[in-house]
């Protein structure tokens, strides 16, 4: 995959989405360039969910283009996200639940490995051989976060904070290049956070990542820019810094009239 | 426990799968030419229930899309395996069995595009109709199907050489019974394998992911639509085989005998051998082949005429209450059970 | 004018509309129980034959018809109740494959049961009105005393059960429960009494539509319900499960494209029609034809 360092990773250009007379987003812009960290922050109902939807094809906008201009690709559908190195994670968890934990991370890498059903009824050695390299894969990145003694359980067996880890190692299998965080911070404890800060910010080195987030404390030292969405619209970009500093902001989160 | 976890991880590779596929058909064959001809009868028909119960395992349990339509599917293949037969007498079973699994699949594929837009009731209820309209459907056709009353054609039977190999020669009938259960079980171990191979697979896998969360699966890459009419082709092409397999057996292609009531009869033998896993497929398999045996006993037990109205049909009350009585007890059904019971084991033995 | 009246396409209407008012009353009995429990009831066919059975049977030992179908209504309220309490209940938050297996499972048990208690045979139900077609001239009009009675019979039934629904106290409750079981429990609704309730009225609403069936064509066997359950369920699947007159309104016009193709193109089609209905409705509007659009949750 090719990747040209200029070009943003993800760009929402002018996004419109209306919900019958609702209007879910107006107007939205923005985009994520590689080895950056990116925030979307907002009240609750201010459009986060549905700008991240839309950046992963779930919801197509009525108005405006999502494209991926470093991976040469515009508009994919959610199952062409993976191959064109695009991981999400969901809300939650989001394991499956009659899976192993390792079994779970291998299913990160299905767009990687080969074989269709045909290959699949036959056994085929090729489809054999990727198998077993996506296994040692996945044992890597189990490794790599530190949980992989729980790579034999259920996910209903194991903690919340590594069930959110394996989610995590899940989306890294195929060494995406656009990493999409859907509230990675949710239900974590003191401890738990802080190794996903610095998580994270390894990751920053190979790859884009947009994040959707509600607390304030742990993505305000974490990001290198923030979005700010409040009823659908963008209104504030910038570094926490200068995000913090805004006016708009404040009244946004604390309900003030403008 | 050592045995089952060699077998476990037996299935892991493929050489494995073909080793196990290939000593259980070995035994099973020893099997047939061990036992009374009346037993061979009822070997040969299970081996086509289990073709058909892998085939909805794998798409009721594996890919999690209910269908209480693939007796609709086996008709496709007895059907195609009777008209093929009839016009060309002379052709070898094996090109019966392959265009029947063809058109089973072609039927698969026709139910499936349509019914990946449905989910959970709204499937089960479209496979009913299928099934439903199936049976008056090929009632209809006339003259090709043989309208209400079916095609009959030669059914299987033993070439010469078996029926020296195996005992009496002089015994003909003999020999052909044992020769039709030892092809049924040839073909199952084959659609065994060829099954054990799928399930261990990464088309396998994109099945249980669809079943478990479509959402996180479609992240994964996998395309929800293509997985379930996958699913389903595969599953109808099972069903096509076993189709034609009671259809080898019995000389007889009748529309009545592929309705919902073998439908359910499938669908609660998979439930109570243990949905969406091989090994509960193959223990669905083998008490297909006792079913016969055990209502007839229990007929007797309770001193029913078989004719009667309650003796006839005291197996369809006994399958739906074994159905109803599993679903609500133990929904894994007895491969789940015995999971269970070997995991207590373990368990006892660690303390 | 009775020209037009015994015309090809109006004779085909009104045949098609007779059926279609009994498929209208099976989806509507089925509506009833996914409102509520959300549950497809893929036994109401066979427990509706089997309500049938109890009451009609009674004919042979010489009680009148209208008797016979009151024991029959009551047969399936009993039948209704009992299900939802000792097969349904235990299947409430369960995976939605339970449910269905069960049901089928049930189905099962109905039908084997029928056949081993009063045989398989079709028995012909002596018909209380007339089911000769009236005649305008030298021709006929596809109407009878008895087709005048099925159609008349389902529409009241159906304004029966929507005046319950909207205008008593039970309604409400019944309303409040299917659409919020939490609040109506802690405002003071006996919930599971309403779910129970909700089916005892379903089955008895099966009920009357597997009488009319039995006697107006092809007797009652055990599996006579069978090909009319997969319309009522198409039916009620085009309405999107949740519509009562979606559903209705569905099974009329299955009633009626069903006659005009066994009358125009072949009588061999007519079992697949509705599957082609229901495919092409599925295509067009996944969420049913009557129902509001929901968007994937994710």
């Amino acid at each position: 995959m090719t990747t040209s360092p200029s070009l943003p990773h993800l760009k929402l250009d002018n996004i419109s989405i209306r919900f019958g007379g609702l209007h879910a987003l107006s107007n939205v812009s923005f985009d994520v360039h590689s080895g950056e960290i990116v925030g979307l922050i907002g009240p609750n109902g201010a459009g986060k969910t549905t700008a991240f939807n839309v950046a992963c094809g779930f919801i197509s906008p009525n108005e405006g283009a999502v494209s991926y201009p470093a991976l040469g690709q515009t508009s994919l559908k959610p199952h062409q996200l993976a191959r064109a190195g695009i991981a999400r994670t969901l809300q939650g968890v989001g394991l499956f639940d009659h899976m192993t934990v390792l079994e779970n991370v291998m299913a990160g890498g299905q767009s990687r490995a080969h074989g269709g059903v045909v290959a699949g009824l036959l056994g085929l050695r090729s489809a054999a051989r990727s198998e077993h390299s996506l296994r040692a894969d996945a044992l890597a990145q189990l490794d790599r976060l530190g949980i992989s003694q729980f790579a034999a359980q259920l996910p209903s067996a194991i903690p919340y904070g590594i069930a959110k880890k394996v989610s995590v190692a899940r989306s890294l299998v195929t060494n995406p290049s656009l990493l999409l965080l859907d509230e990675p911070a949710s239900g974590l404890d003191e401890n738990e956070l802080s190794e996903f800060a610095n998580l994270i910010t390894q990751l920053r080195e190979t790859m884009a990542v947009l994040l959707v987030e509600h607390n304030m404390d742990f993505v305000m030292p974490l990001v290198d820019r923030l979005v700010v969405l409040n009823f659908g619209q963008v209104i504030a970009t910038g570094t926490p810094h200068e995000v913090r500093a805004n006016p708009d902001v404040l009244a946004a989160y604390l309900g003030v009239d403008q | 426990m050592k045995i089952t976890q060699i077998l476990l991880r037996l299935r892991y590779s493929s050489l494995g799968r073909l080793v196990l596929a290939l000593l259980g058909t070995v035994v099973a064959i020893c099997v047939v030419l061990l036992v009374s001809a009346q037993s061979d009868t009822y070997i040969a028909n299970a081996g086509a229930m289990t073709i058909a119960i892998l085939g909805l395992s794998l798409l009721t349990g594996w890919s999690g899309q209910v269908s209480i339509g693939n007796s609709g599917f086996m008709a496709v293949g007895a059907f195609t395996t009777g008209i093929w037969a009839n016009h060309h007498q002379s052709s070898p079973i094996i090109i019966s069995l392959l265009l029947s699994i063809l058109t089973g699949a072609i039927a698969g594929l026709l139910v499936g595009i349509p019914a990946t837009r449905l989910k959970g009731p709204y499937l089960a209820g479209m496979t009913l109709a299928f099934v439903t309209a199936m049976v008056p459907f090929i009632q209809s056709l006339g003259k090709l199907t043989g309208g209400s009353g079916g095609l009959f054609f030669a059914n299987l039977s033993s070439p010469s050489w078996f029926a020296n190999l195996s005992g009496d020669p002089q015994n003909f009938i003999v020999a052909n019974y044992r020769w039709a259960a030892t092809v049924s079980v040839v073909i199952t171990g084959v659609a065994y394998y060829f099954m054990s191979n799928l399930f261990a697979s990464r088309a396998g896998r994109a099945m249980r992911l669809v079943r478990d969360n479509d959402v996180a699966a479609e992240l994964m890459g996998v395309n929800l639509g293509r997985v379930r009419v996958g699913a389903f082709v595969i599953s109808a092409a099972y069903a096509g085989l076993a189709g034609s397999l009671v259809a080898l057996l019995s000389g007889v292609a009748r529309a009545d005998n592929f309705g919902l009531a073998l439908s359910i009869e499938i669908l609660s033998l998979l439930v109570l051998g243990g949905i969406g896993t091989l090994s509960g497929a193959l223990m669905a398999g083998l008490l297909a082949a006792y079913a016969s045996t055990l209502i007839a006993k229990l007929n007797a037990l309770f001193g029913l005429n078989p004719y009667s109205n309650l003796g006839s049909n005291s197996q369809g009350i006994i399958f739906g209450l074994l159905l109803v009585v599993t679903m609500l007890t133990a929904p894994q059904g007895m491969a789940g059970l015995l999971k269970k019971i070997s995991h207590l084991r373990a368990r006892k033995e660690a303390e | 004018m009775g020209a037009f009246f015994t015309s090809r396409i109006v004779s085909d209407i009104l045949i098609g509309a007779a059926q279609g008012v009994l498929v209208g009353l099976i989806a509507l009995s089925l509506v009833l129980i996914w409102q509520s429990t959300h549950v497809l009831n893929f036994a109401q066919g066979a427990m509706a034959m089997f309500a049938a059975f109890c009451g009609m049977t009674m004919l042979e030992h010489g009680l009148n018809y209208w008797v016979c179908v009151l024991i029959s209504l009551v047969a399936a309220m009993l039948l209704g109740g009992v299900t939802e309490r000792v097969l349904v209940r235990p299947l409430y938050g369960k995976a939605e494959i339970n449910s269905i297996v069960v049901m089928v499972g049930f189905l099962g048990i109905l039908e084997s049961g029928a056949s081993s208690i009063w045989s398989g045979m079709a028995r012909q139900l002596t018909s209380p009105l007339s089911q000769t077609y009236f005649t305008l001239g030298s021709k006929t009009l596809y109407l009878s005393p008895f087709s005048l009675f099925q159609i008349g019979s389902a529409l009241t039934l159906m304004l029966g059960v929507a005046a319950l629904f909207r205008f008593t106290k039970i309604g409400l409750q019944l309303r409040a429960s299917a659409l919020a079981p939490e609040v109506s429990r802690l405002l003071g609704v006996r919930v599971s009494r309403m779910l129970t309730l909700g089916w005892i009225i379903s089955s008895a609403v099966g009920a009357f539509a597997a009488i009319i069936i039995a006697t107006s064509g092809s007797g009652l066997f055990p599996s006579n319900m069978d090909g009319f359950f997969v319309f009522g369920f198409i039916a009620a699947a085009i309405g999107g499960l949740e519509s009562p007159g979606g559903a209705i309104l569905a099974g009329l016009l299955i009633g009626i494209i069903q006659t005009f193709v066994a009358d125009y193109l072949s009588p061999s089609w007519v079992a697949f029609t509705p599957v082609l209905i229901l495919v092409l409705s599925q295509l067009v509007r996944p969420a049913g034809i009557f129902t509001k659009n929901t968007t994937r949750r994710l």
